[in-house]
Order: structure tokens, then sequence, then C-alpha cells
């Protein structure tokens, strides 16, 4: 018997550190949860784990631990062959998914130990894969820098969403940043939003990249302010200037509205009624 | 090997009790009808047709397996209690019992096997069903889709995708299968055996772990007391 599949958005909000990513994908997420029909993914890629904090869901059980659990069933010989460690590792990682109503969180985690993050990046892009066909859509948070999207940790990425504020460095790493995605990432569409613009007129004294698509601007509002000041969850913000502008961006990039999935419908296709 | 015919004995006894309070027993259908999915299917609460064993409820999920092919009802499913489409309740307390008639089992290799049978449950990726999470104490807490109970599955389409992926294993000869959502209590009454395996289990692994045979000292010593091919696991790998 034929299941309809949903053609699911993956959304990646990446940039330098410190451009306000984490509230844009936050700000994303509350947008996609607001229609109950939407069955959204968040995976906080950024292992200072901040969407998490955004979103106020405590995470009890990140990427990182899930790699380490099954380390450690393979050193003590308990996890059977490959084949099995492979199927432990889908249900892990199902069990380690948090749940909001039509929201589920992952965490990519900070491995406690020095070095390198490229094992549990490894495992994020599997996961990006393997989790992804069950949601209309998936946000993610990266991590500053270009390094996850240079390893193609975002390789199935579908909306690449590039975020500077108004620093000449911020806006200087978007076509590094698209640069590096061109080859690295197979996205349908790619945009940038500035963030935190206290007034338009600043857009004209910035040096904007031209061969990227502009999405919109986010104003400075006090509402995101207070929440990340007081550590408020985004779910609970107001309609505001910023969310609003959000929203717009998302329109802009055809993330939203949402493409109905119909799971009733058993023709062979992809579904994207 | 016959190292669980005791607790299977008590779940014949335990399903004897039950016939009367109204269990059905259904031969597993050949070809399951519920269409597979990729890995990682994952069903959302505001998705979910019927959550089994939430930790808030009673569930008890084991596997006993016998080499003794006469121990097993091999294709038959027995239901205690609601089947999927027909519970008004979204939550069901759960009770899963997996029998297996396998061949070939030895005091050498029946802890590899038993964990290779006991990991398959992961190989299960039905469309619109979501092992949610199963814990070291015989719980399992599932999900399935409203989605899936709209395309008609039921507990004998779980069972006979269950049976096609246990029949999978080269040594798996027969399969029987038990679901309890009765009640609390009836499940509550089936986990009582579960621990009994479970203790049984817990012996093994920590011989094939420990390789320790303290046993003034060993919390396992009246399962080994009591079952016979445990003790002669115990005694070969003393030898080596």
């Amino acid at each position: 018997m034929c299941v309809a599949k949903r053609k699911t958005k993956i959304i990646a909000i990446c940039g330098k550190g410190g451009v306000g990513k984490t509230s844009i994908s936050a700000a994303v997420t509350k947008i996609l949860i607001e229609d109950a029909r939407a069955r959204v993914l968040a995976i906080d890629a950024d292992p200072a784990v901040g969407l998490a904090s955004a979103l106020d869901i405590s995470v009890r059980c990140t990427v990182d631990d899930v790699r380490n659990l099954l380390i450690n069933k393979i050193e003590k010989r308990e996890g059977g062959d490959k084949k099995q460690i492979i199927s432990l590792l889908d249900y892990e990682l199902t069990n380690a998914l948090e749940e909001r109503g039509n929201l589920a969180f992952l965490a990519i985690g900070r491995p406690e130990t020095e070095g390198c993050y490229c094992k549990v990046n490894d495992m994020l892009k599997d996961i990006i894969k393997s989790l992804s066909s069950n949601f209309d859509y998936v946000v993610i948070d990266g991590e500053a820098g270009i390094e996850q999207i240079n390893r193609r940790v975002m390789e199935s990425v579908t909306h690449l969403i590039l975020v500077s504020d108004q620093s000449a460095k911020g806006v200087g790493v978007l076509a590094t940043l698209k640069k590096v995605a061109a080859d690295a990432v197979h996205y349908e569409r790619v945009g940038y939003i500035i963030n935190r613009i206290r007034d338009e007129q600043e857009l004209d004294k910035m040096q904007l990249p031209e061969d990227i698509e502009f999405l919109g601007f986010i104003p400075e509002d006090e509402n995101i302010r207070n929440s990340d000041i007081e550590g408020k969850s985004f779910l609970m913000l107001p309609d505001c200037t910023a969310l609003n502008s959000v929203r717009q961006c998302l329109e802009a990039m055809r993330i939203l509205p949402l493409e109905i999935f119909n799971p009733n419908c058993t023709c062979s296709a992809m579904h994207n009624h | 090997m016959n190292l669980f015919d005791n607790s299977i004995s008590d779940l014949r006894d335990y399903l004897q009790r039950k016939k009367s309070e109204g269990s059905r027993e259904y031969v597993i259908p050949q070809t399951s009808g519920w269409p597979i999915s990729g890995k990682g299917n994952v069903v959302l609460e505001p998705d979910t047709a019927i959550e089994l064993g939430n930790p808030k409820d009673e569930s008890s999920s084991f596997l006993l397996w016998s080499d003794d092919a006469k121990k097993i009802n091999d294709g038959r499913m027995t239901l205690i209690g609601p089947d999927l489409g027909e519970s008004k309740q979204k939550n069901l307390p759960f009770g899963k019992v997996v029998l297996l008639g396998v061949r070939g089992m030895t005091e050498d290799n029946c802890y590899e096997r038993h964990r290779e049978i006991e990991m398959a449950r992961y190989d299960l990726n039905l469309s619109g069903y979501m092992m949610r999470s199963v814990s070291q104490y015989g719980r399992e807490w599932s999900r399935v889709s409203k989605e899936a109970i709209g395309r008609g599955a039921s507990f004998a389409t779980l069972a006979s995708a269950l049976a096609q992926m246990y029949r999978n294993i080269d040594f798996v000869e027969s399969v029987e299968i038990v679901f309890v959502t009765s009640s609390p209590a009836d499940v509550r009454e089936l986990g009582v055996l579960g621990d009994k395996a479970s203790r049984l289990i817990g012996a093994l692994n920590k011989m094939a772990a420990e390789m320790s045979f303290e046993c003034d000292s060993c919390d396992f010593v009246d399962v080994c007391s009591e079952v016979y091919d445990l003790r002669n696991i115990r005694n070969n790998l003393k030898k080596e």
C-alpha cells in the first residue's frame, strides 16, 4: 500500500556568531507551529544550546548523549552488530525528541571532551535525512560560522536563511556562507535577513550583497529584547513587529503558507497538495 | 535449551485464567498490510489515536523462547482487552509477550542470540507506529497514529508485521504473540511474569559481562538455583 509522503521544507538559519540566529530560529518555529496542521521539528544544532532555552524546552537527552550511549554499548559489546546498532540509533533518537503538541525538538548537545564536533555533526546530517520526512518543516538553528555548511551537514536543507546584523563583519560572512553553500547544500532557495535594525535608513549605509535574495529586515523589538533578558519562551511572544517581519520573510521564501499533506491520498507520487 | 520453560508455563496459566474473562485468539495473518515506512518513524501526540503503555499507565513487554516446538502455538495471537480500533480511550495499559520457537540455542550462543532477538524490535518500521520508549524495566510505550487506525491497523496486523520480522532471523522457527490492554491489573499481573523472565536475563547478562561467579554475593543466585540451564551456563563459563 502506498503512503503519502510530505514534501518537507528543511530550513537552516546560519550566520556569524551573535547576529541573532537563535532568536530568529525561535521566531520561525513559533510562526510555523501556529498552524496546528503543521508538524515541525526544531533542531538546535548550535552546541551553545540556545534554542532550547528560547523555546523553554528542557533537554533530557541530546544527540551527543545518544552517541555516547551507543559508544558505551559498543565498548561493552552490548549493542550487537552494526545493523542492530543502526536500528537502535533510530530508536534512541526518536526517544530523545522533546514534544510540545505539533512541535518536536532535538538538541545536538555539547561534547564534554575537548575537541572536534565532526562525529556529532555527522550524526546530525543523518538525523536530518532520517527524521525529516515525518515533518512539514524542519528548522535548524545552525552553529556560528561556516563549519556545518562546509562539512555538508546541511546538505539536504531546502531553504537556507542567512542572518546578519548591521555590522560589516556580519554582512561579510553572508557572502562567504552563500559561496560555501553553493557546493555543499542542495537548497531550493537562499536568502538573507538583516536583524536588529533600528531604522530602515540604516540599510542604506550598509554594503549589502547583491547576488543573494534580500528577504527583509527585522526591526529591533522591545518584546524580543525583553524575552531575551527575562529568559521567557519565544512561544509566548505577543504578535509584534519583529514577528510580523519574520513572517513576511517566510512568505517571501515561499516557506509559508503550509502545503497541505493529505494522509488519505493513496497515489504514488510525492505529495504536494 | 529451555531457559524460559517455567515462565512459559506461568504464562499459559495466566492465559487460561483470562480465557474465561473474554480473551480472544486469532490466527496471525500471513501478510500484515500495514505499510512499512522509512527509518525514524515519528507519531506526534496530536496525530496519535492510541497510546499504549504511556509512563502514566501500566506497561510490560518481554520475550520468551524455547527450543521445544510444542511449547509455542505458532502463528497464533491472543488479545486480552480492546483492539486498536475498538478502544474509546486514547491511552491503554499495555502488555506484550513475544514467544519464539528457536533452534540451535546452546549454552555458548544463547547470550548473543537472546540479544539478537531482543534487538530485533528496533527494526520494526511501520507507517504510523512509533515505539516512543522502551525501558530497562520491561516497559514499552508506543503510539499508533489516527491515519494508521483509519487504514485498518489492528493488533492482528501488528502481530503479523512482528511475526514476519522475527521469522527473518535464521534460528527462529515459530512465533506466538500476546497483547494485553484490558486493565492495569491484568498488565500488572503479566508484569510479574515479565519480572521473573527479566531476572533470568539479568543473570545471563551478569555472567557474560562480569564473568563473576561469586554465588554467595550474587543477586541472581535464586534464579540460577531454580533454572537448570542457567546453572549449566554458569558451570561451563566457570570451567573456561
